[in-house]
């Protein structure tokens, strides 16, 4: 039983809307003449205002009134297409432009005031009904021992005069949520993009281009170089894994190609000729082959999506694409690899993909998928084998684990989220013959859920192609979407039929925005605070809504844009939220914290960013922390798409640990073969050697600076003077390490044998210089601006 | 502002360790503990048996109704008080029902009768771990108290699956491979080879210095608090995890085969090198919508034998007395087999304790004939059906973090359940 799914779902859609944009909460000071019905407050404002033209915070009203009830309590009846749309009590989300907000909240205030004071019996009339007295059609929604009932009581009590009213205070308009933050600067965020996306540091053209300073132009140019990189497409491939986690499926990877329509072809590789290889390494090839094939199979869905952006396709063809994409080595596994092999630039190359469309499927017993054209009904990732098996059914489950996975990947509805209770699930199971159907508990829920799980109906728990022989179930809703009814004769395209509708819904655009989100700041977008009665809701709140309002302005600019999901990228990047990174005042006031907490990218690099950021900044990987025979990949908090789906966001120890050995290890490895390269090769130390020594002269401390302040730069990313104190810390650091050496006894001349040899030349280190670089290295790979995106 | 009150707004606003900085948060050098001795106890263990256990072959045995078909009413066994379904004599391996309850009856408590209220794998998971049905921000019971009691220890929470989240309090260790921690207790020597370090002592001395005072510098700097937040983790990460080298000599020889046990094997050296106060333990599987007896029957022993494997590694090491252990699933099974033999998601089950401060031989609550829940007084714990309460995931929470003394800790402060005094199971483990 899923309780209560259409609540849930209506409930996030409302609340969406509602959200969508400002959180500023307004309303103009009316004109004299309409006045009749305007309250205390209204009249305190008056008397007090002095000005025409502006607007009168009542932060009472819009933070307690109608955040915390009438928005989300009455609105969701009495709106214009609600179950109270017959009543005189019509209010008005407060969407839109911000003028359109303002005055809608004002119109909303003013049904407040008059219901409020409105009085039966001496009792106001708004009271009365939101317990459920005056036969209000919604019954009791708020309980008279609860803070909605408390909040409402002191509205009546103000809008009667019982209370005083606005106060100086409760005018107050609010500080700009962004007010006193920092952006980074152009250096710096340029910086960030190419280290994510494409996975290596700015050139030095794309510096000038930056520091020529035609803003949002230049960053945009770069944007568009990155978006053609290779590099940034496999971040895009990882960032979309971690979302809908297909490598992860079980098995070996041709195992997607079911026995019954692929038996011949789907274990090609054991098969495959390798007479041209020599006898003794055929085996150890055949291996290779058989990886390789998986390997590319398994990616395919990942694939579909670079194939997509690449090219600028409209991000809607993930659950509309009527073609899938394949490798050389994948298309033999389809049995159709001597139809494409022409159209392969390399046909040995087990990764270069191209789209095509499967034939029918073929059955053993002869029979063959119903189709009208002929082909596989293909509809994006949602008819992809792989996406299939990773999201598996049993015959009780009946699909709705695929139709739950459908609404969070592409609705962005997470329907388990926040599922609400019930007094006693067990006696409503027992109660009904059957609780999905009958049980009104379970009935809202499942008459959205299980049409979705109808259309996938054609697939087995596999993920293959195999209806049920029984017909699918009876004692269940039919296959449809949100109140529309798969027509038969569309039954074998059905998720095609599905993927239409998805792409015309508006919270496709919105789901995918904030994939793109997730996989820019690394974690998931804010969810709508739920408790009134923690005293920083409204702080949180307002944190919520201002990320809303982004989240709503790029998924239009999205979808208007032909959802070309590059725009996405741009536009989340181009945000305040992406680019500020400090604070110009600090404070100590929990509200103002709370509003600030998610502030800024700050994110701990996942050990796949890290080993980039190694390879770039070093020029080669630290090799430790990905591939498959690594033992600290998981360790460090990285995901295996199957068993361990999330990735640590916070470093436990163990972490700590693998930060020193890594930060130890990578300076052992570069900084003496730095030194021996010629300058004008180096990365590190490109203006300094290691007889330069430390308070010999002000010249020589000068030079440290200097190799300090370019440290800090190609490490840290920072631009640091040389009189930052930083870079004073940096400095001392390396002096200090060879004033000890200096101290002590016993001190090798040479570099140490394990990191300080080159070419199994161990290097002469007679001041203790290189070593003391390396300890510098050592200590900057160790940052919170090395170890952080 | 006072201290407690300010931290409570923070908790309330889900800011986590977005505090002032004076307020410590994490050991960062100066809080860290005595590095040769480090954690000492109590040690929770949290065991899941992840797909939802059928407590009818268990704990809670009824053999009417058809509700099992491997026993009938009469074939239920005793252990002191407790009442256990027979198994022995379907099994291959592990172990056996009949053996579990022998050697743990005296200990065990049982409760019978937990409402989980919904019946879907996530929101299980979720409120059976953290006590909280409708909030994604609570952290589990593990990782509250291993931020309350040591989240300055260097895998302070350990994990193997199911739900973990940790409230922003303390980071979450996941250790796949015991032998990947040898290599980490020496994280300044090259190969984890304490004889060839990276560099000479002197050096790592003052480059630990020079991370010392940058991060006491900051603690003036005007920071966002998420900079901030991240900041204090990443040093205290760092600082901390050297305290793993105490692990290296509990590290076993041998590993192994059996899944709960090498997850034991990880906690239990962890415990005992201090480096650990709490561990989630999880296997999976036990979703048996087909064939239910089959997988019940292969899942369960495996499941006690890895809980025995635990205590009986636990007492060769001399912490078995400070074990605080709790076993559970994220939900019940139906009271009736499907049509392929299994059977479904039920929203009524079981949990069981066992460990220091928790009186052994006792079962509190019941469920009737059809498996529905029976309420109970919350200051007698018999069974009351008129005027009972239904026990729910938050009491059990409650009482958790009562024995663990943490429930007036600020991290629990921040984290409230919303419970009528009248309804604490005050004596829940005590049973005095």
């Amino acid at each position: 039983m899923i309780v209560c799914l259409r609540q849930i779902l209506s409930a996030k859609s409302l609340l969406f809307t509602l959200f969508l944009s400002n959180w500023l909460f307004v309303f103009p000071l009316l004109a004299a003449d309409n006045t009749e019905n305007q309250d205390t407050d209204d009249k305190h404002a008056q008397s007090s205002h002095r000005g025409p033209n502006c607007f009168i915070v009542d932060n009472y009203f819009a933070d307690e009134v109608w955040a915390k009830v009438g928005e989300r309590t009455c609105l969701k009846c009495h709106n214009e297409n609600g179950d109270a749309s017959d009543s005189e009590f019509i209010l008005q989300a407060t969407t839109g432009k911000e003028q359109d907000q303002k005055i809608s909240l004002e119109k909303n205030r003013q049904l407040f005031h008059q219901m409020a004071t409105a009085l039966n019996d001496e009792k106001s009339r708004l009271l009365l009904k939101a317990t459920g007295k005056l036969d209000h059609g919604g019954s009791e929604v708020v309980k008279i021992d609860s803070s909605s009932y408390r909040i409402l009581e002191q509205y009546f009590n103000r809008a009667s005069g019982k209370l005083p009213a606005a106060t100086a205070d409760n005018q107050q308009p609010r500080t700009p949520l962004f007010a006193d933050t920092e952006k980074m600067s152009p250096r710096r965020l340029l910086r960030r993009v190419t280290l994510s996306l494409a996975a290596r540091l700015p050139t030095e053209d794309e510096y000038t281009s930056i520091d020529l300073a035609d803003g949002p132009k230049s960053l945009d140019r770069v944007l568009d170089q990155v978006m053609q990189e290779d590099a940034f497409y496999d971040r895009l491939r990882e960032g979309f894994n971690d979302i809908f986690l297909t490598q992860g499926y079980d098995g070996n990877a041709e195992i997607v190609l079911s026995y019954d329509h692929f038996n011949k072809t789907r274990l090609w590789y054991q098969k495959h000729d390798l007479s041209p290889i020599p006898e003794k390494d055929q085996q150890k090839a055949r291996y290779k082959l058989a990886g390789d094939y998986r390997a590319s199979i398994r990616r395919e869905p990942l694939k579909l999506i670079e194939h997509i952006v690449r090219n600028d396709h409209p991000f809607t063809e993930l659950v509309t694409a009527d073609y899938i994409m394949v490798s050389p080595y994948s298309a033999r596994g389809y049995g159709i690899y001597e139809k494409l092999k022409d159209q392969f630039k390399d046909a040995n190359d087990p990764h270069e993909y191209i789209p095509t469309k499967l034939p029918a499927l073929k059955a053993r017993n002869g029979k063959t998928q119903k189709s009208e054209t002929g082909f596989y009904p293909h509809s994006g990732m949602l008819s992809m084998f792989q996406y299939l098996r990773r999201y598996p059914t049993t015959e009780t489950n009946r699909n709705r684990l695929r139709s739950r996975m459908y609404y969070q990947h592409f609705l962005g509805v997470d329907i388990m989220q926040l599922a609400p209770r019930v007094a006693d699930a067990a006696a409503v199971d027992a109660k009904f013959d059957n609780p999905t159907m009958q049980a009104p508990g379970c009935v809202v829920c499942h008459t959205t859920l299980d049409p979705i799980a109808g259309l996938f109906q054609d697939y087995d728990k596999d993920g293959y192609l195999g209806p049920r022989k029984e017909g699918w179930y009876t004692d269940m809703f039919g296959s449809g979407f949100e109140g529309e009814d798969l027509p038969d004769q569309q039954q074998w395209r059905s998720l095609q039929w599905l993927g239409q509708r998805t792409a015309n819904d508006p919270r496709f655009a919105t789901a995918m925005v904030e994939h793109v989100y997730y996989i820019l700041f690394g974690r998931k977008v804010l969810l709508p605070p739920e408790d009134i009665d923690d005293p920083m809701f409204n702080s949180k709140r307002r944190a919520y809504l201002e990320q809303r309002s982004l989240i709503s302005q790029v998924a239009q600019q999205f979808k208007q844009n032909d959802f070309n999901l590059k725009v996405a990228f741009k536009k989340l990047i181009a945000s305040d939220l992406y680019q500020i990174d400090g604070l110009a005042l600090a404070s100590q006031d929990p509200s103002r914290l709370t509003e600030l907490d998610d502030l800024g990218l700050v994110r701990l690099l996942t050990p796949e960013q890290l080993e980039r950021k190694i390879e770039a900044v070093f020029g080669k990987q630290w090799g430790r922390l990905i591939g498959r025979e690594s033992k600290l990949h998981i360790l460090y908090g990285g995901i295996d798409s199957k068993s361990v789906t999330e990735r640590a966001l916070d470093p436990s120890g163990a972490m700590g640990a693998i930060q020193r050995m890594m930060s130890n290890d990578v300076a052992c490895h570069n900084v003496a073969l730095d030194f021996t390269r010629d300058p004008s090769q180096r990365l590190l130390f490109p203006k300094i050697e290691i007889d330069v020594i430390p308070a010999a002269s002000p010249e020589a401390d000068q030079k440290i600076q200097q190799a300090v302040v370019h440290l800090h730069k190609i490490i840290l990313g920072r631009d640091h003077s040389i009189d930052h104190p930083e870079v004073i810390r940096t400095h001392q650091l390396f002096a200090d390490i060879v004033k000890d050496a200096k101290a002590a006894e016993g001190i090798d001349k040479r570099g140490s044998y394990s990191c300080d040899r080159v070419n199994d030349v161990r290097l002469d280190d007679p001041d203790y210089t290189l070593r003391a670089w390396r300890g510098v290295v050592t200590y900057l790979l160790r940052q919170h601006d090395f170890l952080y995106e | 502002m006072k201290r407690r009150k300010f931290i409570q707004l923070c908790g309330s606003a889900g800011l986590g360790l977005a505090m002032p900085i004076s307020v410590p948060l994490y050991a960062d050098g100066e809080n860290a503990k005595n590095e040769s001795t480090g954690y000492e106890g109590p040690y929770y263990v949290v065991f899941n048996a992840s797909g939802g256990w059928d407590t009818t072959y268990l704990m809670d045995p009824k053999g009417i109704n058809e509700i099992n078909r491997l026993y009938q009413e009469g074939d239920i066994l005793t252990q002191g008080t407790l009442h256990y379904a027979p198994n022995a004599a379907h099994i291959e391996t592990g172990m056996s029902n009949e053996d579990f309850f022998k050697k743990y009856g005296h200990e065990l408590l049982v409760l019978n009768g937990l409402d989980y209220s919904v019946n879907n794998h996530s929101p299980c998971s979720r409120y059976m771990a953290t006590g909280k049905l409708d909030s994604l921000a609570y952290p589990t019971f593990a990782a509250l108290v291993a931020a309350c009691k040591g989240a300055d220890a260097p895998l302070a929470f350990l994990t193997f699956g199911q739900y973990s989240a940790t409230g922003n309090l303390v980071p979450m260790a996941r250790v796949p491979y015991l032998n990947s921690l040898s290599k980490l207790a020496n994280a300044d020597a090259l190969h984890g080879n304490a004889r060839s370090p990276y560099h000479d002592s002197f050096v790592v001395d003052r480059i630990e210095e020079a991370l010392n005072q940058q991060n006491k510098s900051r603690k003036s700097q005007v920071r966002l608090p998420r900079v901030q937040r991240s900041q204090s983790m990443l040093y205290a990460a760092q600082i901390n995890s050297k305290a793993l080298q105490r692990v290296t000599p509990y590290i076993p020889k041998t590993t192994p085969k059996q899944r709960l046990s090498q997850q034991a094997d990880i906690a239990l050296a962890s415990f005992k090198a201090g480096v650990c106060v709490s561990a989630n333990l999880s296997i999976g599987q036990f979703d048996s919508h087909n064939n239910n007896d089959p997988d019940q029957m292969k899942l369960l022993p495996e499941f006690l034998a890895g809980i025995d494997y635990l205590m009986t590694k636990a007492e060769e090491l001399k912490i078995r007395e400070k074990l605080v252990v709790v076993i559970q699933s994220e939900m019940g099974r139906t009271p009736k087999y499907n049509k392929g033999n299994g059977k479904d998601h039920w929203s009524i089950g079981s949990i069981m304790f066992m460990g220091t401060g928790i009186q052994g031989n006792r079962v509190v609550g019941a469920t009737d004939d059809k498996l529905f829940q029976i309420p109970i007084n919350p200051a007698t714990l018999k069974t009351d059906s008129e005027n009972g309460i239904r026990v729910r995931p938050e009491h059990i929470h409650t009482a958790l973090r009562e024995l663990a003394q943490i429930d007036d800790h600020d991290f629990s402060l921040q984290f409230p359940f919303v419970i009528p005094e009248e309804e604490h199971l005050a004596r829940l483990f005590s049973g005095a």
